[in-house]
């Protein structure tokens, strides 16, 4: 019997589900696929990891296997009955499975999958660069058509192609560093040069509050770029940030439109559904017998959102929409 | 060899600290989950251009670069102010086309948005301006013009809003001294501790000099202030400030018998806390508490002929206010926004010399306001607004206001519109009762009201603009006002019954002083103020103002000058060193109520050097107030004369 997730647990998960009526069905249509699984006792074509059960995860997993399904066999489309979809926890516990292909969807279940699952193909998905550097450090695998990613955090370019397009007259990028992302710095350093903006970085040491850092920063930089860092930006210590880049008057910038509610002044991101499409794609491919990209992806599909109060009170004039544009054109000319 | 134990345990817990220490790896995690919403509504500020209102902003940089040891000498740096050094009256006054008063009561002042505002005596702002260290304020905020329709009665001529330091800025130490001519004594110090949700700062200064030349000298203000911002949980912001303020200075004249030399003395003390709550995406609530206390002594013996010895003149005594309000902020789209809320405040005075009683005057005042900020047209903001007052003194009174905002073209706004705001009369202007006996002989009723003062009116109207050429790096505000002030509470004497008393003034019948609504006048003019950054490191910053009060009063008529200009020149010179030179001429002005009028020249300069030890910065700076001939100050008796200083100051 295949480890499907479970009918009880499923239903856990959609009890903590936003209550759209359309995600609900969709979810009722993965359960009857989870329902109906075992009663085939074939192998699954395809494998989806997940690194929880919580409604990123399940969001992009639904999306994934709504695309996987779109189209025949023979275009890489995959039956949904061919698709087992299991959390993180499920899959460690099953015994060794031998589907086509993988599909971890976070860093939890990419870290999982990469150190087990040598033999068949894999995409790890849904996860920033730097998780997937990490994981490849910590298997000592490289990315081949074996074992490929589709990130989930901007290329560095892109948001310093945005500054430049939002904030033309800023010439400093402020970033706080931790620990945890002080390995960007060479990259952001280059990614910063290559687009005519110098970069003013500030490191947050271990067990230390941003305060010192972020004063520095904000008196040298023109703006302040979030950098991904557990450490430097939490839910604890994103008040004092905000509220200290506002004093100054230090546009700060985010990487997820959480940050944009909270209080940036815009960000770029993808969502899970926009990762979920790109990977379908790759996946797909895969099945069409084009094996994987050997260089992990970056985001194809991005939003912009601007925190119109913030920026106005600033005095910017900033719309998303147009951003957005501006940047995709500029992505499409070489 | 072994290692000692102690140093195997201070290696071990080394070793735990490190481990527990080891950062959490970024993940998706980092991008999806919520934050917290930080700049919630109430946390944005309107901007300059879309207030309802001139509004002149002091920051730091600036106050720094000013070398000015005193809030109420920056002021002189706003295009429409008037300010004096002396402490003669209770601390150096500032006020905004004209003060027309020994104290300045005509304008409000906040101290992060707590009512600094002495309600003791006639109503002043001065010993408000003295609340905090220079070295602790981030800037002021001068809403020039009337601002009822927000912030009440008091502020019935404009506002100065001192914002001091964030605490989370201020980590760690920072101290400064400041020695120097004129008996300049400075020192100050003040201490912040800080984590993500808390942030603290105790600062405690003192200031001193020998005062203005021909005044009795001798300023010596002593301060503490706490400051607690604390974030228990998100969408909560808790902060409790407290202080006390000490004014101790020598007043009075040689040989003037009606106010001989001797010393004052002014102490405050205060407890602030607020909370603001973010309710929801677009909505915030904020709760305040606020208690104030005063102390004034300001006594001297009046010698009198033989058979009597004398009396004592005292001007002393307590008041104390306290203040609960509510304010609720609303995002209703992004063309609406509003606030709205009410404040309780109580005040009270209480003084046998100045009152004849042992009694508490007691002040009720209910504060209902409101402001829409209506985006009425993609360039146009409509600010309405209002506030109702009802006191327990002098009734109710509505100060309503409409203001518009046009966004002309990009950096380019037009402000048309106007306001009315009542000032009822001070507790001292409205019941007053100040009597001199000896020998159980009642010899003077030097005061005495008769409650016939009514609130004083004024009705502002006014066109401003500001512009912003970054190309050019110039911005410009101007402001032109129409200020119709009604019935104007003046010091009036008058005939008291005959034989009431046993002095007589000259013209045979004894008399006291009222208060008592005059004439009705108008204050118009015109100021700018222009902001220029001509080549690198420089900034020039002009200032004129050109006011006409057309007071039948001699002496009102020229309570502002006609034409005060201000010049204020920074240069960033090799080395990092901060050059300033700032000039202030004025025409002929009657100074706090007196009759002499003078006119007033002072340059300033300051030149500071950039200092570094290890992480510490700060700076060392030479002063130089009025380097050109001395002035005159208060009544025309009073000379400030050149005061050099220096100032060494560690940031934090």
């Amino acid at each position: 019997m295949l480890p499907m997730l479970p009918m009880a647990q499923l239903r856990s998960i959609l009890q903590c589900l936003p209550p759209r009526p359309w995600f609900r069905l969709a979810l009722l249509l993965l359960l009857a696929l989870a329902a109906a699984a075992p009663a085939r006792a074939a192998e699954p074509v395809v494998v989806v990891v997940i690194s929880e059960r919580s409604a990123s995860y399940l969001e992009a997993a639904e999306v994934l296997v709504r695309e996987l399904e779109l189209g025949a066999p023979e275009r890489g489309g995959v039956a949904r009955a061919d698709i087992a979809l299991m959390a993180a926890g499920e899959y460690a516990a099953a015994p060794q499975l031998a589907p086509k292909l993988f599909i971890a969807v976070g860093a939890g279940a990419s870290s999982l999958l990469a150190a087990r699952e040598t033999r068949v193909p894999q995409i790890a998905t849904l996860l920033p660069a730097a998780s997937f550097e990490q994981i490849m450090q910590a298997t000592g695998r490289r990315p081949s058509a074996m074992f490929s990613a589709v990130y989930l955090s901007q290329p560095l370019v892109r948001q310093f192609d945005l500054i430049r397009l939002a904030l033309p007259e800023a010439r400093r990028v402020g970033v706080l560093l931790g620990a945890d992302s002080q390995g960007q710095a060479p990259a952001l350093q280059a990614a910063a040069l290559s687009r005519g903006l110098e970069l003013a970085s500030a490191q947050v040491g271990p067990g230390e509050t941003a305060y010192a850092a972020l004063q520095k920063v904000l008196e040298d930089a023109d703006l302040l770029l979030a950098v991904p860092s557990p450490q430097v930006y939490n839910s604890s210590s994103i008040q004092n940030i905000l509220l200290s880049s506002y004093r100054a008057r230090v546009p700060f910038i985010g990487f997820s439109a959480s940050y944009v509610q909270a209080g940036a002044v815009f960000a770029v991101y993808s969502t899970p559904a926009m990762i979920s499409r790109q990977t379908a794609v790759m996946a797909r491919n895969l099945l069409m017998g084009r094996g994987l990209p050997i260089a992990p992806q970056h985001p194809q599909e991005f939003s912009v959102s601007v925190n119109e109060q913030v920026a106005r009170s600033l005095g910017l004039k900033l719309d998303a929409a147009a951003l957005a544009e501006r940047l995709r054109q500029l992505e499409r000319t070489p | 060899m072994r290692p000692p134990i102690y140093l195997a345990f201070l290696l071990g817990w080394g070793a735990q600290a490190t481990q527990a220490q080891t950062p959490v790896a970024v993940t998706e995690k980092d991008f999806l989950n919520d934050m917290p919403l930080v700049l919630s509504v109430s946390r944005l500020p309107q901007r300059l251009d879309e207030t309802p209102g001139a509004v002149t902003v002091l920051d730091r940089n600036m106050i720094r670069l000013s070398g000015a040891r005193d809030v109420a000498d920056l002021l002189l740096l706003v295009p429409g102010f008037q300010s004096s050094s002396s402490f003669e009256a209770d601390a150096p006054q500032a006020s905004y086309h004209g003060g027309f008063s020994t104290y300045a009561g005509r304008i409000q002042v906040l101290v992060d948005g707590r009512s600094a505002y002495s309600p003791f005596l006639f109503g002043s702002v001065a010993p408000g301006l003295q609340t905090v260290a220079i070295a602790d304020i981030e800037r002021i905020e001068v809403l020039r013009g009337s601002n009822s329709a927000s912030y009440g009665a008091r502020a019935f001529l404009g506002v100065i809003n001192i914002v001091t330091r964030d605490p989370a800025d201020t980590l760690g130490p920072q101290a400064s001294v400041t020695a120097g001519e004129n008996g300049v004594r400075d020192a100050q110090a003040s201490f912040g501790w800080g984590q993500d949700n808390a942030s603290i700062r105790l600062g405690v200064d003192r200031r001193g000099d020998d005062g203005l030349k021909g005044s009795n000298g001798r300023n010596r203000i002593n301060r503490v202030n706490f400051r607690a911002d604390l974030r228990p949980v998100a969408g909560d912001e808790i902060q409790l400030r407290l202080g006390g303020l000490a004014i101790d200075s020598g007043v009075g004249f040689a040989g003037n018998v009606d106010r001989p030399l001797h010393d004052r003395a002014f102490g405050s003390s205060y407890l602030q806390l607020d909370w603001r709550r973010n309710l929801a995406a677009d909505a915030d609530l904020a709760l305040g508490y606020a208690h104030t206390d005063e102390t004034f002594r300001d006594n001297f013996f009046f010698v009198l002929p033989v058979p009597f010895n004398g009396v004592t003149v005292d001007f002393g005594g307590r008041a104390s206010g306290d203040s609960v309000s509510l304010q609720h902020t609303v995002r209703q789209n992004a063309n609406l926004r509003f606030v709205w809320g009410g404040e309780l405040r109580r005040e009270s005075v209480t003084s046998k010399p100045l009152y004849n009683t042992d009694d508490p005057q007691q002040t009720q005042f209910t504060r209902l306001f409101g402001n829409v900020e209506w985006r009425a047209a993609r360039d146009v903001v409509v600010n309405a607004g209002g506030l109702l007052e009802r006191s327990s003194k002098s009734g109710d009174s509505f100060a309503p206001r409409l203001m518009a905002n046009w966004h002309a073209a990009d950096g380019q706004t037009l402000r048309a519109g106007l306001s009315k705001a009542y000032r009822p009369p001070s507790t001292f202007e409205s019941s007053s009762n100040v009597r001199y006996t000896a020998g159980g002989v009642l010899f003077q009723i030097a005061s005495l009201a008769r409650g016939t003062a009514q609130p004083e009116s004024v009705v502002a109207r006014e066109i401003g603009y500001l512009g912003e050429f970054p190309r050019q790096g110039l911005s410009l505000d101007v402001r032109l006002f129409h200020e119709q002030i009604g019935g104007i509470i003046r010091r009036t004497p008058y005939a008291l019954a005959p034989g009431t008393q046993l002095l007589q003034s000259a013209a045979g019948f004894a008399q006291a002083i009222d208060y008592v609504n005059a004439e009705d006048f108008s204050i118009r003019g015109l100021e700018y103020q222009l902001k220029w950054r001509p080549w690198a490191g420089a900034q020039l910053v002009f200032n004129q103002a050109w006011t006409n009060i057309d007071s039948s009063d001699a002496g009102a008529a020229l309570a502002a000058p006609k034409l005060a200009s201000t010049l204020m020149w920074t240069q960033k010179l090799p080395r990092g060193v901060d050059l300033s030179l700032i000039h202030h001429e004025r025409g002929p002005m009657t100074l706090q109520g007196s009759s002499v009028q003078f006119p007033m020249r002072r340059t300033d300069l300051r030149l500071g050097l950039p200092l570094q030890w290890g992480k510490q910065r700060g700076d060392l700076a030479v002063v130089v107030q009025n380097l050109g001939a001395p002035y005159q100050d208060y009544n025309g008796s009073f000379l400030f004369q050149r005061r050099a200083f220096v100032a060494l100051r560690v940031d934090n």
